[in-house]
């Protein structure tokens, strides 16, 4: 465990009644990089991710964000450190799109220009053009746009660290590949520390710096793409072999969601 | 339609203390109801085991028919009584259903997802609850609102019959009367006020959704919530106007108790007090229970009555006896009788003044120089102790072939008419004058006394000693014949009881 790692989880376990969801887990998330949690659904990959921003305790073993504990952390503190971005984007229906980009400014109580000249500056990060889009609701959006504001309000007050579960999964292909290009792009210039669940392992590919793969709560394959790709494991072959290897050059562009992996 | 505007025109003053009164109590029933429910809602949102329980408990309380619900309660300390607390209770208990389904709903409502991502982007518990949950569920909780609103209002038409005023009034009186008019005095607005009620809300609702796109018609939005807010602080502030009175004066519900209630407030009122008027209480019971638990100071009960149906003695033909026997059970409750007004409120054994004058007949005993009379009666007055039976033994009276049996308002017009010839009626009816009928005198003293007496709270005597000065007034000064014709005038010739107790009094005072 360094100072320039982000996030530390050291032999965790969680246990739902007589189920192992995660079964002594380690993983390291170092800053500036992208992290890819791939599996199978049910391997464990959100439960993991959940334990970062203590929405979960663990049963046994320990999480570090920023070099501490997160059960030294005030959670609420914690949280607004802690971009989060989900599936459905879970963008406050009852709030405009400045609002929703706004919440996490307005908890920290920074003062309105600054809210408002941050929003602004994040809608144009992610690709909205602000004065169009500022006082939108978020049933007036696609689903691309919904996702690309729930970016934006994840990454409002700056956070060192973002953990995405399936952020990019309800897009169609041609949306979901623009905004792996977005987001590419984004990180190229932001450098944060990513927790990214996913269980389309083009996206994993196309996005993370590592790679690690749970399997029945465990993780089984933890490197750089290229090396789970060669894996002959036979937890993690079948999972690289479906979905990447036949399209392998084209991972990350316009390549049509097949069926679901489980 | 036109004789409904003028029966409220002609007495606008009482009809905007009744519709103050009816808002006041779907006002704050609703308020209590959203107090418990919505909160309560929240938790069983939250935990779906506890919902089940808290439901069917609120389902459980509105299956009550509203008047045994009333009556449930009026035995109760605390809650219990009669007048707008035991109202509210009641009204609470009904409301709070709508506002605990449409809250639960509300809530239950709100995405996971949204809830979720709030919790993870750092909001505490309560910031969920106020800055996401909340907003989410208001449009849903409105809509419970709206309902127990519309419930309130018609509920609370019924709250009259235990004193708690409103529009429930002019139904109790009309009903009683027989009179459309006066029926729709108060079924009418009661049904605008529902309408309006819900429109308001259905408004107030649309104000506090944050989705409102532009300014426009916020402005009349907002207009409108101010007013309603206004004529509501208004009503409750009427309503305390009306809560600074010195004498509550009641009345039990048909006509003759109110034009004896107008008499016994009024008669106060010129001895410079104010006085609250509760008047269509929905029976003896009602009004009796309200006098010993503070809800009424004064009302005008009978000698036998109170005898009988309050202190569960048998009947007496002896009325000095019978005021002493209540006399003293009434001291005992801390309530005193004063002196009797005049008339006694038993049956009459009526005839036509024609046979009458033509036969010689002076008292019942005379009857029996009426061969082959044919007699009718109401259903009761054949059933009860103190009825035909005993009747017919005391005066040694035979009729003419089984005396028929017919309804109590018809009785009457069945004697003038040649139907029948004898009958028992009341022996205050402003039919007995009006239909040229005599009452025989019951000189063998068979039926038992109904003396109207005033009886008030003596805490009350002691605070105002007005009020004893004020009722011994009215000592003596209401013959039979008297009661009769007050009655005609309010029951047959539709003047209102006010006006005619006022004139009544200027009589007195002048003598």
């Amino acid at each position: 465990m360094g100072s320039s790692d982000a996030v530390t989880v050291t032999g965790v376990s969680v246990t739902r009644g007589a189920r192992r969801v995660l079964r002594d887990v380690s993983l390291t998330v170092a800053n500036g990089e992208v992290v890819a949690l791939v599996g199978r659904s049910g391997s464990g990959k959100t439960t993991l991710l959940r334990l970062i921003n203590r929405l979960l305790d663990p049963d046994a073993g320990e999480v570090i964000v920023e070099g501490r504990a997160v059960r030294d952390w005030d959670s609420v503190v914690l949280r607004r450190r802690t971009g989060y971005v989900i599936q459905d984007a879970g963008l406050f229906p009852h709030m405009t799109v400045a609002s929703n980009i706004a919440v996490v400014p307005r908890l920290l109580q920074w003062p309105p220009d600054r809210i408002a000249a941050r929003v602004d500056a994040l809608l144009d990060m992610v690709g909205l053009a602000a004065g169009e889009y500022r006082n939108r609701w978020p049933d007036e959006l696609s689903g691309g746009q919904r996702q690309r504001v729930s970016l934006a309000r994840a990454l409002a007050a700056d956070p060192p660290l973002l953990l995405m579960d399936e952020p990019f999964g309800a897009l169609d292909p041609i949306t979901r590949s623009e905004l792996h290009d977005e987001f590419r792009r984004l990180q190229a210039s932001l450098r944060r520390a990513v927790v990214l669940v996913t269980h389309d392992m083009v996206e994993a590919f196309a996005l993370a710096d590592r790679i690690a793969v749970l399997h029945d709560g465990e993780i089984v394959a933890c490197d750089v793409p290229a090396s789970v790709l060669a894996s002959t494991d036979p937890r993690v072959e079948p999972l690289v072999r479906t979905r990447v290897a036949p399209k392998r050059s084209e991972a990350g562009t316009v390549e049509p969601k097949r069926g679901e992996v489980g | 339609m036109s004789d409904l505007l003028a029966f409220i025109g002609s007495r606008q003053a009482e009809f905007l203390a009744r519709t103050g009164e009816h808002v006041v109590l779907v006002a704050v029933s609703t308020l209590i109801a959203a107090a418990i429910g919505i909160p309560l809602g929240m938790l069983a949102a939250r935990r779906p085991s506890a919902a089940k329980p808290i439901v069917a408990l609120a389902n459980l309380a509105q299956t009550v028919p509203s008047l045994a619900l009333f009556g449930f309660l009026i035995p109760l300390p605390v809650i219990g009584g009669i007048g707008t607390r035991t109202a509210l209770v009641a009204l609470t208990l009904y409301a709070v259903l709508p506002v605990l389904r449409g809250t639960i709903t509300g809530i239950q409502g709100v995405p996971a997802a949204v809830t979720e991502c709030a919790a993870a982007m750092g909001l505490t518990p309560r910031q969920v609850l106020t800055q996401v949950e909340w907003p989410l569920a208001l449009p849903s909780i409105v809509s419970g609102l709206r309902v127990a609103v519309v419930i309130g209002v018609g509920t609370a038409t019924i709250a009259s019959a235990i004193g708690a005023g409103g529009l429930g009034d002019y139904i109790f009186r009309g009903l009683a009367m027989v009179d459309s008019t006066v029926i729709l005095a108060g079924a009418v607005p009661a049904a605008v006020l529902a309408l309006v009620g819900d429109g308001v809300l259905a408004l107030a609702g649309r104000f506090a959704d944050p989705r409102r796109r532009s300014t426009r018609g916020r402005l009349p939005a907002a207009a409108l919530a101010i007013v309603v807010i206004a004529s509501l602080s208004a009503a409750v502030w009427a309503g305390g106007l009306a809560g600074r009175r010195d004498v509550i004066v009641g009345s039990k519900n048909f006509t003759e108790q109110i034009v004896l209630g107008e008499l016994v407030a009024q008669v106060i009122e010129r001895h410079g007090l104010n006085v609250e008027r509760r008047f269509n209480l929905g029976g003896t019971a009602i009004a009796h229970q309200a006098l010993v638990s503070g809800g009424l100071d004064a009302y005008v009960e009978y000698s036998g009555t109170a005898l009988t149906a309050i202190f569960d003695m048998p009947p007496s033909t002896n009325a000095t006896l019978v005021l002493e026997l209540i006399r003293n059970r009434y001291a005992a409750l801390g309530v005193t009788v004063l002196p009797r007004l005049g008339y006694n409120n038993t049956f009459a054994i009526l005839v036509r003044k024609a046979d009458a004058d033509r036969l010689g007949l002076r008292s019942i005993g005379d009857l029996n120089k009426f061969s082959r009379a044919r007699a009718g009666f109401g259903y009761e007055f054949l059933e009860r102790p103190d009825g035909l039976t005993g009747l017919a033994a005391a005066y040694g009276l035979s009729f003419e072939g089984q005396p028929r049996t017919m309804d109590l308002n018809l009785i009457y017009r069945a004697v003038a008419s040649g139907e029948i010839d004898v009958t028992a009626g009341d022996m205050t009816s402003g039919q007995i004058e009006a239909l040229n009928l005599v009452v025989l005198e019951d000189d063998r003293r068979y039926f038992p006394v109904y003396e109207a007496v005033p009886v008030v709270r003596a805490g009350v005597l002691l605070r105002y000693p007005q009020v004893a000065e004020a009722l011994r007034r009215l000592e003596g000064v209401i013959s039979n014949e008297t009661m009769r014709r007050l009655n005609y005038a309010v029951d047959a010739e539709k003047q209102d009881a006010f006006q005619v107790v006022k004139e009544f009094l200027d009589t007195i005072d002048r003598s």
